[in-house]
């Protein structure tokens, strides 16, 4: 339909997938994207349509390559359950609390469950520990940071 | 028991059979959680005379929650949750993608196997959204846990 030998294409398709990539995960700037492509002498109309393309696609190129760095499995979801133990085989007359979670993990496009479990007092004790955790981006430390390495 | 020197005397054999008789009697005793007065009516009907009895129960009671926390961890559990350990970090870039800045935490849970001890600890990354929404249900679960202790 365009006319054109399927190389020409190829090479089209190619070269215009390596500017896209390459200026989306660098995050360039409009200016620097169209510094750089200046040097390849299109026409200013085909410069601006490029830089249209640029920005719209931008976002949703960041979060494809996202998805290519390594990582561990991530969370998904929990759920819980309350449990006491009356009794077992070799104890009657038991009152064992115990809480029962699921954990839903994400690896690799697979959700994967574990069930788990935890007595009251180190439910508590976890409890504690991450909302230090969720604390620790509240400090002057990391806002610190945060704010320098933009 | 075999090697004790009071006890060389005994024919091994008796001694074996009464070592088992003991370890069942206290064993069930412990099960059924008996009081004392139960134990000592079931070794009267055994007829043991009353110094032996006394000595039997006095050490029994001296052991008997000892006893009870064991009998208590004899069983199949899920994976149980020991401790918690998080890590935060801060995403500069990767080789993908450049200026990320993103923050991200790491939770690693320690889990402990009912029988044979050490299983791979359980690690995932999390968002500090989705780190609240874990705390949030964990803390779901213990207000419930509270309510549930006050009925």
């Amino acid at each position: 339909k365009l006319n054109v030998g399927v190389d020409a294409i190829q090479h089209g398709v190619e070269g215009l997938t390596y500017l896209l990539t390459e200026s989306s995960k660098l995050m360039i700037s409009e200016i620097d994207f169209q510094d750089s492509i200046h040097v390849l002498g299109f026409s200013d109309e085909l410069n601006k349509l490029l830089l249209q393309l640029y920005l719209d696609n931008r976002k949703e190129i960041r979060s494809i390559l996202a998805e290519l760095a390594p990582k561990l499995p991530s969370y998904h979801s929990l759920e819980w359950r309350l449990d006491v133990q009356l009794a077992s085989r070799s104890l009657r007359q038991q009152i064992k609390p115990a809480v029962t979670i699921k954990l839903h993990l994400n690896q690799n496009e697979e959700q994967t469950a574990q069930v788990l479990q935890t007595d009251p007092s180190t439910l508590l004790h976890l409890i504690q520990q991450l909302e230090q955790a969720l604390g620790e981006m509240k400090t002057n430390h990391c806002r610190r940071i945060v704010r320098n390495m933009k | 028991i075999l090697d004790d020197p009071d006890l060389k005397d005994i024919d091994p054999t008796v001694l074996k059979h009464c070592h088992a008789a003991a370890a069942t009697c206290i064993l069930e005793a412990g099960k059924q959680k008996a009081d004392i007065s139960a134990i000592s009516t079931c070794l009267e009907d055994c007829k043991l005379d009353k110094e032996r009895i006394e000595q039997f129960c006095t050490e029994y009671q001296k052991n008997k929650d000892a006893l009870e926390i064991l009998l208590g961890s004899i069983g199949r559990s899920p994976l149980h949750i020991t401790d918690v350990s998080w890590r935060l970090e801060y995403q500069i870039k990767s080789n993908q993608l450049h200026k990320t800045y993103q923050p991200s935490y790491l939770v690693t849970l320690n889990v402990e196997n009912s029988g044979s001890g050490s299983h791979p600890d359980v690690s995932f990354s999390c968002t500090m959204e989705q780190l609240q929404d874990l705390v949030g249900k964990l803390k779901d679960a213990a207000k419930s846990l509270e309510r549930a202790t006050q009925m």
